[in-house]
């Protein structure tokens, strides 16, 4: 049995023109397609085989090849940094009306309180920009950026909690068990990057480690669609990519003699059975092998020059910060990789407000600025979507003891919260969306959780009413059956 | 070369039926096979059985609904609505809507309009009537067939003109039979005995050895416990350890023992209501228990425990239904004729648990929730109630040490900085628990007086609390069912619980047979009705996943759905054989796995014909033998077991085999705890991969593949990523294997060794070209260690055995180079 005779075969069959799939289920049926044809369609644009998306996809011309999701993990304050509301000073510590307050879900923290006192912003806002964008003044780097930025600040949520609210965010569910965002992506667009996986995921937390929020698996899982989608976590210390590194004793050239050998091996089987899988499998091993080079060529930054490094600020060279991430983000986005998702982790700010807010935003501003700024510069901003986001925001009522500025802080707050995006095809220097004085009701521009995600993946080029895929009798979507892509963000 | 030369035969024979439309014509339409699937997909959406959805008051998922309106007239198609509707280019008529992105083909089209010529017959969802043991076909193959399973497969053959393939070789088919019931390879002295046994029924012995062995109860045990969501951890944040693995261990003497499905399935969802039941039923129902559970702070508990009822719904629904249910907790189901009252119905079984929806705090490591059965030694609970006498003692003293310093402080003696302390000692001045005050005081007391006053009563009740503690991390309570606490069930508007409507009973779905009059209306009645002989679902769901064990995919692909959007399958008689077989054996598990690993079918090799690939590449009509990676559990223990390293005792506590050090660390930051990933030592290091501890959060970093433990998964993927290879060429497990499957080749001749390593791992010995291979490898190899013997020390010393000091270090270094490669051959992380 020889591969030229199997040509022949093949040959023969396309002649035909009938296979039995057409036979047996007829036309409506396809027995042997669907999920068989996408996962060898699949296998085909996975790793480095080039751009190659499904079939169809995208759906219209995308004026984003990628993203990049900066992650703002614990419930990032929409009260103290981007929902601007000059009246709340006035009103301090006085409890908020109740009129304003009526059915939102509060978490199991403060829905007992009796009394709701306002705590207004920690540090003044400011306009940026010829656009004059209101944010705080405790941003001064993402508020550099604030002519590319379309703030959003009437986010909605029906989380009350972190890890149901990351989930619902990212896989349109609060319940773990479905594709996330990048998943999706990568099943759909496949990937550019020849040698480094399409989705790529990075966290990092503050340095105190204060909050406990945790970086769960489900926050970059593939879900039910095939598991070579999930994200592939880049790791802060130790092997950046688990196993990377050869054994203790093997060097490149022995693990090269090896991978020839195994290679050789293979073949040699696949002429006696004929499995197409081993020549995927012989394929990934050489991916792999590549891989052990491109993701340390990937992590080098001492190949930056000290201006670039300098945009991210001091923390840049420390592997497994937020700043390091960020620029790797680039790097990763120069490299073609479709989705890159960092998660930092830490505004979980219930008791620990007074001091704890501003580290965090030390942290994340001059890294965010400067990612946006590094993308400008090289004309990747045009052609790549960069967006902030949170599961929800925080009580603009304060959690705690009013007369104990050190432990008190806010609750979780799901109803009105902002996020933010920046890049190709996003409305530049605008603000989407508004809540009412108190931050509390959005009155205008609902923007729910599903409608970000519609919106999302509409820049991408792709209707979320059409990316499905089938599984337990159903098509799923990443946006469930909601959404509605949010045409005032857009360019 | 006979099967090639039949198919291209079939293919000229196909060829000159022309095209597709004209192989429509040739046959009657069959509504299950060929229309329903049309119309759920593209109709039922928005008219089918969700009342709210419905659009323009037609519903086609029933013959009545059809009927209505005009929509079928039989005979008729072209004063039919509907196949009016489907026709028209006008975009407001038009069926279905341009803005439903979903479309028609011609053929669709032309099915339909057939099937109303025909008469537009109509019939229900296969999957929804019980099955009855068709009649066995009588076909040429007669003589293949080894029984009835064979006669089944020959038969849908010669309907496609086909052949089943050859038989596979021994060594071969004995690989191949002991991984799929055990999940090991065979030994070599296993191999040699059966190749030499020439009776006719030398494979049948095989069958019944691996059988009888106790790993094939934890072979089996994999794909229930990922069904079951089982993990030895929460989940969530603090992410607290568990005692599930205690019922792991049932399931696994469960399938040891044979346990009848019917009594498995009892057992599990109701054990504790069984007349009497014993230790080992309540510890069973261990089974709805294992789901997520949330200790996060700020979490509402009822919301949480609302999420439980409903993955409790999920599980029992995908388990052993085949039913997407999930689907009508928020509305009626839109293709399944699934109401969501009957979603709250079987909710109602699953709701009467004292339990508030989150994880109670044990100790640092340990959390669980009530209610919970104690499965301790005796010697344990002996220890624990005398360290619970000490601590009480203890406690006892600093009380009395509270009262006198109580005493001192009224009487002026002992000066207390804090007035309101004062003040609540004057009104409460001996401790009495009924009253806040006292314990106000006794706070103070602990915090601020002990220390600084005597500190040996304290540091003595600390001393008998860490006691404690660090024997409860190690004292089983597992959370077990019970239905201790009635409560009400409602209908909940849009799966909200804040939203209650009309109350429900406890009662199974209206579409499939009822509870009997005298069944008990409780989860016992629920179990015993899953497994009801009238019940259509569950022989079929299992039998599906007995067959999908041996063939990598079920009969009916979608082995989570048998709903009306499942696959039609092309084996439909053949199931239904198999169900009622399993059924009618007295659920007979391994009855059931004999006849399938003993048929025809499951012996023909699995060579991959051109032929074959592009005809049926996925199998579906058994004309081989299926090839298909084995799961990474089975691959890191082939490795251990080809190397000798396997330890294989059965049971007991998860274990923690090498994993990357810091693969935990994300976790680290709730500090609640020490998340140090606690390396074992030893024989745990080489258990097999079953026991490997399961934390939620962050699964196994080299179990690659696995169902994440989250939801009930009845379907495994086989992927091939870069990262797959990354693990199996350099996780520490395969090189540590490598190194002792050379240490024991080493004594062969030098031309033997890496021929018995690789037959260690496939079964058989190299052909001439694969040994000159090996010998080439080896070869390069010694090479570059002997240029560089700290690089071969180095090389041996990964892991935590040690390596042969007898032996020559780069010999032994560039034999172990070669194992690592045997042990990544695609033969080898395969199953053919």
């Amino acid at each position: 049995m020889t591969l030229s005779l199997s040509r022949r075969q093949l040959l023969g069959q396309a002649a035909a023109g009938l296979s039995l799939a057409g036979i047996s289920g007829l036309a409506g049926r396809q027995v042997f397609a669907d999920d068989s044809a996408v996962a060898a369609l699949a296998q085909a644009q996975d790793w480095g085989a080039g751009p190659s998306a499904l079939k169809g996809l995208p759906h219209f011309a995308p004026k984003a090849k990628r993203v990049i999701l900066l992650w703002m993990g614990g419930g990032m304050s929409h009260v103290d940094l981007y929902d601007h509301k000059p009246g709340l000073e006035k009103l301090r510590f006085q409890d908020l009306p109740d009129s304003v307050r009526s059915g939102a879900r509060l978490s199991s923290m403060t829905a007992g309180y009796k009394s709701f006192p306002i705590l207004p912003p920690i540090k003044p806002f400011k306009q940026y920009g010829q656009s004059g964008t209101h944010m705080s003044e405790l941003l001064p780097h993402i508020g550099a950026m604030a002519d590319d930025i379309c703030l959003i600040n009437s986010m909605q949520t029906e989380a009350v909690n972190h890890s149901p609210g990351v989930t619902f965010s990212l896989s349109g569910s609060q319940v773990p068990g479905r594709p996330t965002l990048g998943a999706w992506l990568s099943y759909a667009l496949g990937t550019q990057a020849t040698d480094l996986p399409g989705f790529v995921v990075m966290t990092s937390t503050d340095e105190a480690r204060t909050c406990g929020q945790l970086f769960y698996e489900h926050y970059w899982s593939s879900g039910f669609i095939p598991s070579r989608f999930q994200g592939v976590r880049f790791r802060g210390g130790g092997d950046p990519v688990l196993y990377l590194g050869d054994p203790a004793g093997m060097d490149r050239a022995g693990k090269r003699d090896l991978l020839d050998d195994l290679g050789e091996l293979n073949r040699h089987r696949l002429t006696q059975v004929g499995d197409p899988e081993i020549d995927t499998r012989i394929a990934q091993y050489e991916m792999s092998y590549k891989m052990q080079s491109s993701v340390p060529d990937l992590l080098d930054i001492d190949q930056e020059p000290q201006h670039v490094l300098d945009l991210y600020g001091p923390d840049v060279k420390k592997r497994g910060s937020y700043a390091f991430n960020c620029l790797l983000a680039r790097r990763l986005a120069e490299r073609g990789s479709r989705c890159i998702q960092l998660m930092h982790s830490g505004w979980d700010q219930h008791n620990n407000w007074s001091y704890h807010l501003e580290n965090m935003v030390r942290d994340t501003d001059q890294p965010s600025g400067g990612l946006l700024k590094d993308l400008k510069q090289r004309g990747m901003l045009d052609d790549t979507l960069v967006v902030m986001a949170t599961e929800f925001g925080r009580t603009v009522f304060l959690q705690g003891n009013k007369d104990n500025p050190k432990s008190y802080g806010r609750d979780h707050f799901g109803r009105a919260y902002s996020t933010w995006m920046a890049g190709a095809g996003v409305k530049k220097g605008a603000v989407y969306g508004e809540t009412d004085e108190f931050g509390y009701n959005v009155v205008r521009d609902k923007m729910h959780v599903h409608d970000w995600q519609a919106t999302v993946l509409h820049l991408l080029g792709i209707d979320h009413t059409r990316l499905t895929y089938r599984y337990q009798g159903r098509q799923f979507r990443l946006s469930d059956v909601h959404g509605e892509v949010a045409k005032g963000v857009l360019a | 070369m006979r099967t090639h030369s039949r198919l291209t035969l079939a293919t000229a024979l196909v060829a000159l039926c022309g095209s597709l439309s004209a192989a429509v014509q040739t046959r009657d339409v069959d509504y299950g096979r060929d229309i329903r699937p049309i119309l759920s997909e593209n109709c039922f959406y928005c008219h089918g059985q969700d009342a709210s959805h419905r659009k323009g008051k037609l519903r086609l998922d029933t013959l009545d609904g059809q009927r209505a309106k005009d929509a079928v007239i039989p005979g008729k198609p072209n004063d039919s609505e509907l196949i009016k509707r489907i026709l028209t280019k006008d975009p407001d008529e038009q069926m279905p809507p341009p803005d439903s992105h979903r479309h028609l083909t011609d053929a669709q089209r032309e099915l339909l309009r057939k099937w109303i010529t025909q008469g537009a017959p109509f019939d229900g969802h296969w999957a929804f009537t019980a099955p009855v043991r068709p009649e066995e076909p009588k076909n040429r193959s007669a003589t293949w067939a080894r029984n009835p399973i064979d006669r089944f497969v020959a038969a849908k053959l010669d309907g496609y003109d086909l052949f089943p393939s050859v038989a596979a070789d021994k060594e071969t088919l004995i690989r191949r039979v002991s991984l799929d019931l055990t999940g090991l390879p065979p030994e070599p002295a296993e191999i040699d005995a059966f190749l030499a046994d020439m009776a006719p029924n030398a494979y049948e012995k095989v069958v019944d050895r691996l059988l009888a062995s106790p790993h094939y109860g934890e072979r089996m045990a994999l794909p229930w416990l990922d069904a079951g969501r089982y993990a030895d951890s929460n989940g969530f944040q603090q992410d607290g350890d568990t005692y599930q693995w205690v019922w792991r261990d049932w399931v696994v003497q469960a399938f040891n023992a044979n346990m009848p499905f019917d009594q498995f399935t009892i057992e599990q969802l109701a054990g504790d209501l069984l007349p009497e039941s014993t230790r080992e039923q309540k510890l069973a129902t261990a089974f709805h228990r294992n789901g997520l559970l949330n200790g996060e702070g700020g979490n509402i508990a009822e919301e949480q425990r609302n999420v439980l009822l409903f993955d409790r719904v999920d599980v029992t629904a995908t388990n052993w239904l085949g039913l997407t249910m999930a689907c009508a907790q928020c509305h009626d189901h839109k293709y399944d004729p699934i109401t969501q009252k009957d979603y709250y119905a079987l909710m109602a079984a699953f709701n009467n648990v004292p339990e508030n929806g989150t994880a109670g705090r044990i100790t640092q490591k340990i959390r669980s929730a009530d209610p919970m059965i104690d499965l301790a030694t005796p010697e344990q609970k002996a220890k624990k109630s005398e360290l619970e006498k000490s601590l009480n003692a203890a406690r006892n003293v600093m009380k009395q040490e509270q009262i006198a310093w109580q005493q001192r402080v009224l009487m002026g003696d002992d000066a207390v900085s804090d007035d309101a302390i004062v003040e609540l000692i004057r009104r409460c001045p001996t401790p009495d628990l009924s009253k806040d005050e006292s314990e106000k005081i006794r706070k103070y007391f602990d915090e601020k007086v002990v220390g600084g006053l005597e500190s040996r009563p304290k540091a003595k009740v600390q001393e008998w609390e860490n006691k404690l503690n660090d024997l409860k991390d190690d004292y089983p309570m597992v959370m077990v069912m019970s239905d201790a606490k009635p409560r009400e069930t409602h209908i909940l508007e849009r799966g909200n619980y804040e939203s209650p409507k009309a109350k429900v009973e406890i009662d199974t779905p209206g579409f499939l047979p009822p509870l009997p009059p005298d069944a008990p209306r409780n989860r016992l009645g629920i179990a015993r009705w899953l497994v009801a002989k009238d019940q259509p679902l569950t022989a079929r769901v299992i039998a599906n996943r007995v067959w999908q064990t041996f063939f990598g995919l079920g009969i009916v692909k979608t082995a989570e759905d048998f709903g009306i959007q499942s696959e039609a399958p092309l084996h439909r008689e053949l199931l239904d054989w198999l169900a009622v077989e399993l059924r009618d054996s007295g659920w007979d598990l391994k009855h059931l796995d004999r006849l399938i690993v003993t048929s025809a079918t499951y012996r023909q090799v699995s060579r991959v014909t051109p032929s074959l690939l592009e005809h049926d590449p996925e199998n579906r009509l058994f004309a081989r033998a299926p090839r298909f990676r084995l799961p990474s559990f089975f691959i890191r223990d082939q490795a251990l077991a080809a190397s000798g390293l396997l330890v294989r005792s059965i049971g007991g506590r998860p274990v923690y085999p090498y994993q990357p050090k810091d693969i935990w660390d994300s976790l680290a930051i709730t500090k609640e705890r020490d998340f140090t990933y606690p390396l074992s030592t030893g024989q745990d290091l080489y258990r097999r991969s079953l026991y490997t501890f399961w934390r939620r959060t962050v699964a196994p970093a080299n179990m690659f593949d696995a169902s994440q433990r989250q939801t009930c998964s009845v379907r495994t993927t086989a992927t091939s990523t870069p990262l797959h290879a990354l693990t199996t060429l350099n996780d520490p497990t395969f090189v540590e294997a490598a190194r002792a499957l050379a240490t024991k080749v080493m004594p062969e001749k030098p031309e033997q060794r890496l021929a018995v390593a690789f037959r260690r791992v496939l079964s058989r010995w190299p052909d001439e070209a694969e040994r000159a291979l090996l010998a080439k490898s080896l070869e390069k190899q010694r090479t570059r260690f002997a240029a560089d013997s700290k690089a071969a020390e180095a090389f041996l010393s990964v892991g935590e055995s040690k390596r042969d000091a007898a032996l020559d270090v780069v010999q032994l270094a560039a034999h172990t180079a070669v194992c690592l490669g045997i042990l990544n051959l695609d033969e080898a992380v395969s199953r053919q």
